[in-house]
């Protein structure tokens, strides 16, 4: 396999980077840890003439916590820097966990959590478990910056509402009550393969109660999708295994899986009602993990 | 890095790696990938392509310390950097102390995967010495092996970690 | 048969492991010559379609392109790697067959070159109807693949032997299933690579090869050139399994293009390539009837297959044989009748994989069996014991099994699986299964007819004594024939295996052998390298009697040292004697070779499946079902095998750790599928699943002591062994788990999580 040509430059500031972004327009592929956008120029899929590098952007790296903003996660933190990060390690190990299950070893030494955002796969992991926890994300261009919430990211396979000259720089989860969260994601084999149903879930219990349920879902939907609907059952409600096998039923109902060679819908809808059911009682019953 | 332009107006651009402690500084194009930079320009033929498309690990090499897929990655973006390959490893004559396992342990069969697993798990070893059986199978779970079954490789590794 | 040996049956490390761990190790790929282009072929996108015209002209004029060649350049002799069916061309001239098909080839300066040069040649196709099914293929008004097999029947076999309708008749339970295997393919991580250069009008080819015998006498036919004039030199092979067996595309248009450009010229497969040039495991769709007696004695059985060949024959002549064949050699009984047919479609072509042929039908009669031992109330471990074949007995279809110890195999599984105090009751979820197999060491018959004996060997030694060095046509693919085969020189020899060199598998340099291909080196190309061993030994003896005035009965070699028997003290080093040897009489050096017995009957295809000895092995699994959502979790796997004696430990486990593996990952994994045109879905290893380190249960590798007398000190198969009965494992503990069988490979979680809905839904329904 080979790369068609392309010209290729590693600016030294987001600023740059934009400016480049704008000037090639469509031409233009920004270039992370390359394990996405790469295979897809080996497959032929895609032929940028200019690939513009995040090289030398090395503050876009950084995770730290920001009082009155929260945890912030550079967009450039590859899937290891998020599975060893001690920020992450104290506040939200699911999403250690849920990095920590991408891929293999290999690709998570380079492929970065904003290249997972912005690549828009329906079937990517990070997605689903940073919108349980409410995650924001930061857009960044030349003519100035915007933050919105990363549900509102996506608008289908491979879309998203970023622009093109801008960069996302950070992903941020703000302060927020949740006493647990996990992500799930089932796969045909124990690495190396992508979700055929990822549920991501965070809670805040008060006691036996639940005051709150962000249930989000992958792999089932042109996008990442809440599940609002059985969001609002758990809502104030006291825990039994009934309520969570009914919240996995309007889980199922929210989802709209496709069937493809990694499997059928009617398979995956129910592995969506499983997991989500399994995966609430996991972060009601053990926190972040 | 120096960009020149040829007279196809073709960019090549001018990058300097060191490679298992030597600093090469080599003219490559953009869409020139590490593992046909190492294998073919350096002749460093013990990192293989398998897939190129970074599922199978046999062109695994570290990059700073960290074992990176070197079909996914291009010349241009490992200027600068430390690269390792299986080349690298041993000492002179001397085999670094996995390689023996592999060899004592009947680890290496057909020898494709070889390479790529070894610098998988010097990686893990460097960083972590003693290592639990998941631990190994994680840090190789990147690196398939058609003929082993992994139940050799796995003690391979484990024998050279109780040794430490 | 004393077990007292000084080289064989003991662990000693490979001899390539060296050079394998410092990546020093050339394969085909690695290799580099001056003035060397690179090659690639263009493929069909299409199906079936007729080709209507090639423009190559805007990819000629590409700066670096030395040649371009299609069918009008290259000979039009049909080829193929069964006699049988020589059905394939080096580029399609009428039609193509499969999205894959060969259509031309390019040489250029250098890859990228190549791929671009690919892109620009223009070929104009009209796109026909495909058959995509072997059940389609096979009925009226389907698409012809190939006008001189009409119905798209390729090879079909009807065997019968005794007489199956009196045995059901006469039994007391009759029961049929129906099972489906899938279409695996071997994906050796090392692509296939060749790299070709003329000399005049001699060739030289460098192959990633399972034999370079059978590449040379096809690429010489293909050609017209004397096999003198073809060298055929394998580097070393990352893998086989059965898909390196034959020459591909990349050899014959590698050879081609080398003639035209006068340059070396390296031709290589991608990934995605690679399956679809393909040749790996038929999908078999498998009914099978079983009568047995109120005990469960097998009486009858009748095997009724239907086999997916693809566009090609392949080695699929041979896999149809096998399908239905390798089933009585594990059982006793009289009566068996055997119906396949093997079909073309518009798919790429099938050929051997590792087990050729057997593994699937062997997990279609082993599920079989449980339900046969369910529906008696019968333990399946008894009953396999009840119909286990013992040794020295024919079967029936006149294969001749001397050591098999079996019922030992089935035993000793019991045993260190904990069966007996585990099976029936473990919790919810968990259940054990049982399969057994056996393989041939070696085919009886080579691939073509031939009196050539199967192997030969030269051992050589050295000058001063200091070394000695085998040369044999034996192929190394990664399995560690050149150790095992070094090893059991230097025991005929009474030599050092530490001393011992080797040069195998060049046509140029090394006798003859077929190569390595059903599991037949250890035994074929070990009894040839044994009988060079024991010519230098009695040569050397002979000089020793002299120089130390014993009578040449009194002494004996062992290690590098030749002593006395009744005089122990007195005795001289080997090195010594050899090197007198050759200053008295010149090389010192010893020749072997081996050609097995008429084995078989006379019937049609009485050959396929012969050989002069069978291995044996039971395999046990434990297995966890998650009840929800059908995930296996393989918890442990035992393999006990009956191989004859060992040679190396080390390797022999392996070799099973291997075998074992591929098993598993057709099992549950893998499957090549395709889109609705007939291009591969999941051409790539992300797709398709091979286990990760992450994915393999506990394995534990037992052996029960054999000794096959037929072979050199007793030695039998394990390479392909193992592979053969874990699908039928697998698929056995699931239905002890859950109490569902799922009738078709692979085994995957929807699959069973399906079976298990289906159950419920009966249940449920039962209730009303």
């Amino acid at each position: 396999m080979y790369l068609p040509d392309f010209d290729y430059y590693a600016p030294e500031s987001v600023q740059e980077a934009s400016g480049l972004l704008a000037q090639y327009g469509p031409k233009a592929k920004f270039l992370a840890g390359g394990t996405d956008v790469l295979h897809m120029m080996k497959e032929g899929l895609i032929a940028p003439e200019v690939l513009v590098s995040t090289k030398n952007l090395a503050r876009l790296k950084e995770i730290y916590y920001e009082t009155g903003k929260g945890v912030v996660i550079g967009a450039l933190a590859t899937h290891n820097n998020l599975v060893n990060s001690p920020v992450l390690q104290e506040s939200y190990l699911s999403i250690c966990e849920t990095a920590h299950h991408m891929a293999n070893n290999q690709v998570r030494n380079t492929g970065t959590i904003g290249g997972n955002i912005v690549n828009a796969v329906p079937s990517a992991d990070l997605p689903p478990i940073l919108i349980a926890l409410g995650a924001r994300v930061t857009l960044v261009s030349a003519s100035g910056q915007r933050t919105l919430n990363l549900e509102d990211f996506f608008t289908g396979p491979r879309k998203t509402v970023i622009k093109e000259d801008e960069i996302l720089t950070q992903i941020i989860i703000p302060d927020n009550s949740f006493t647990g969260s996990t992500y799930h994601k089932f796969g045909l084999r124990r690495s190396g393969a992508l979700a055929v149903v990822g549920v991501a879930v965070a809670v805040t219990m008060e006691g036996d109660v639940c005051r709150e349920a962000r249930i989000a879902l992958g792999a089932v939907a042109p996008t990442p999708v809440r599940a609002v609907k059985a969001e609002e059952m758990l809502k104030d409600q006291v825990i039994t295994d009934q309520l969570l096998e009914e919240v996995g039923r309007c889980a199922t109902s929210e989802s709209k899986p496709i069937s493809d060679i990694r499997g059928s819908a009617e398979y995956r809808l129910d592995m969506v009602r499983v997991f989500t059911k399994r995966m609430l009682r996991k972060a009601i019953n053990e926190g972040h993990i | 890095m120096q960009t020149i332009i040829d007279k196809n107006g073709v960019k090549h651009y001018m990058i300097t790696l060191n490679v298992n402690g030597d600093s090469y500084t080599k003219v490559v194009k953009g869409n020139t990938l590490l593992v046909n930079m190492l294998r073919d320009t350096l002749d460093l033929t013990g990192t293989k392509k398998g897939c190129e498309l970074g599922n199978c690990g046999s062109c695994t090499v570290l990059m700073d310390g960290k074992p990176v897929d070197s079909c996914m990655v291009l010349a241009v973006e490992a200027d600068e950097r430390e690269i390792t390959t299986i080349e690298g490893l041993a000492q002179n004559e001397e085999l670094d102390k996995l390689q023996e396992s592999f060899v004592n342990n009947a680890a290496v069969q057909c020898g494709y995967c070889t390479p790529g697993m070894i610098m998988s798990a010097k990686a893990l070893l460097t960083s972590n010495p003693h290592p639990s059986e998941q631990e190994v199978r994680e840090a190789i779970a990147g690196n398939l092996c058609r003929c082993t079954g992994y139940v050799n490789i796995v003690k391979a590794v484990l024998a050279t970690a109780d040794k430490k | 048969m004393s077990d007292n040996y000084a080289v064989i049956g003991k662990s000693v490390p490979k001899m390539d492991g060296r050079v394998k761990v410092t990546g020093q190790a050339k394969y085909t790929g690695d290799l580099k010559f001056p003035n060397m282009l690179v090659g690639k072929i263009l493929t069909s996108p299409h199906a079936h379609a007729r080709i209507l015209s090639i423009d190559t002209s805007e990819a000629e004029r590409l700066p670096g392109v030395k040649a371009i060649i299609t069918h009008e350049d290259v000979p039009s002799l049909k080829y193929g790697i069964s006699p049988a069916r020589w059905d394939e061309n080096i580029f399609c001239i009428d039609k193509v067959r499969f999205v894959g098909d060969k259509v031309a080839a390019v040489a250029a300066i250098d890859e990228e070159t190549v791929y671009k040069a690919l892109k620009l040649i223009k070929v104009e196709y009209e796109v026909l109807p495909a058959v995509f099914d072997p059940i389609e293929a096979l009925r009226e008004g389907a698409p012809q693949v190939h006008d001189e097999y009409p119905g798209n029947i390729n090879t079909e076999i009807h065997q019968n032997f005794g007489d199956v309708e009196k045995a059901f008749a006469e039994a007391y339970h009759v029961r049929t299933d129906q099972f489906m295997g899938q279409r695996s393919y071997q994906s050796p991580i090392e692509p296939h690579s060749a790299i070709s250069f003329w000399d005049g009008g001699k060739l030289t080819v460098y192959a990633s090869t399972q034999s370079p015998h059978y590449f040379q006498y096809y690429i010489a036919r293909e050609f017209g050139l004397k096999m003198g004039d073809v060298r055929v030199i394998k580097t070393f092979v990352g893998g086989g399994f059965g898909g390196k067996l034959e020459p591909t595309g990349l050899e014959f248009a590698g050879a081609a293009l080398s003639r035209i450009t006068g340059r070396p010229v390296k031709m290589f497969y991608d990934r995605h390539e690679m399956f679809a040039h393909n040749r790996g495991r038929h999908k078999q769709i498998m009914k099978i009837t079983t009568g047995v007696d109120k005990d469960g004695k097998i009486l009858g059985v009748h095997a009724d297959f239907v086999m997916d060949g693809g566009a090609y024959t392949s080695l699929g002549v041979a896999s149809a044989y096998y399908a239905g064949a390798m089933l009585p050699l594990t059982y006793e009984f009289d009566n068996f009748k055997f119906d396949m047919f093997r079909a073309y479609t518009n798919l790429p072509a099938c050929g051997a994989q590792r087990g050729h042929g057997a593994p699937q039908p062997r997990y279609a009669f082993e599920c079989h069996l449980d339900k046969v031992a369910q529906d008696l109330g019968i333990d399946p471990i008894e009953l396999r014991l009840r119909n286990a074949r013992r040794p020295n007995t024919v079967t029936p279809n006149e294969f001749q099994v001397n050591s098999c110890e079996l019922s030992a195999c089935i035993e000793k599984g019991r045993e260190i699986s904990g069966w007996n105090e585990k099976k029936g009751k473990l919790p919810k979820g968990r259940g054990m299964g049982i399969a057994v197999g056996s393989f041939v060491s070696g085919a009886g018959y080579p691939i073509y007819r031939t009196d050539l004996p199967q192997a030969s060997a030269i051992i050589k030694v050295h000058e001063d004594g200091s070394a000695a060095t085998l040369y044999t046509g034996a192929t190394d693919i990664g399995q560690g024939s050149d150790t095992i085969l070094c090893q059991m020189a230097a025991e005929a020899m009474g030599y050092h295996y530490e001393n011992m060199k080797i040069v195998s598998a060049d046509t140029e340099t090394t006798p003859h052998d077929f190569g390595a291909y059903a599991s037949r080196q250890t035994l074929m190309s070990g009894a040839a390298v044994k009988e060079a061993g024991e010519e230098v030994k009695k040569q050397v003896l002979e000089l020793a009697a002299v120089i130390l005035e014993k009578d040449v009965a009194d002494l004996d070699c062992s290690e590098g040292w030749i002593f006395s028997l009744s005089d122990p003290e007195v005795g001289k080093p080997f090195g010594e004697v050899a090197r007198e040897f050759f200053v008295k009489k010149g090389p010192l050096v010893g020749r072997g070779s081996y050609t097995p017995p008429k084995l078989g009957g006379k019937f049609k295809g009485a050959a396929v499946g012969t050989s002069p000895a069978y291995s044996f092995c039971s395999q046990i699994s434990e297995v966890q079902i998650d009840e929800e959502t059908g995930e296996i979790e393989v918890k442990e796997v035992w393999d006990v095998h009956d191989c004859g004696k060992v040679i190396n430990p080390a390797l022999l486990h392996a070799q099973v750790h291997g075998a074992l593996y591929m098993g598993m990952g057709e099992s549950i994994w893998e499957e090549v599928l395709f889109d609705k045109n007939g291009k591969v879905a999941n051409g790539n290893l992300g797709e398709y699943k091979l286990p990760t380190a992450l994915d393999m249960p506990k394995i534990t590798s037992a052996l029960v002591d054999s000794y096959e007398p037929s072979a050199p000190w007793g030695v039998k198969e394990v390479g392909e062994g193992a592979t053969i009965p874990t699908m039928g494992c697998f698929a056995n503990a699931i239905n002890d788990a859950m109490g569902v069988t799922v009738h078709s490979l692979p085994l995957t979680y929807e699959k069973v999580w399906r079976a298990l809905k289906e159950k419920r839904e009966q249940e449920s329904e039962n209730k009303e």
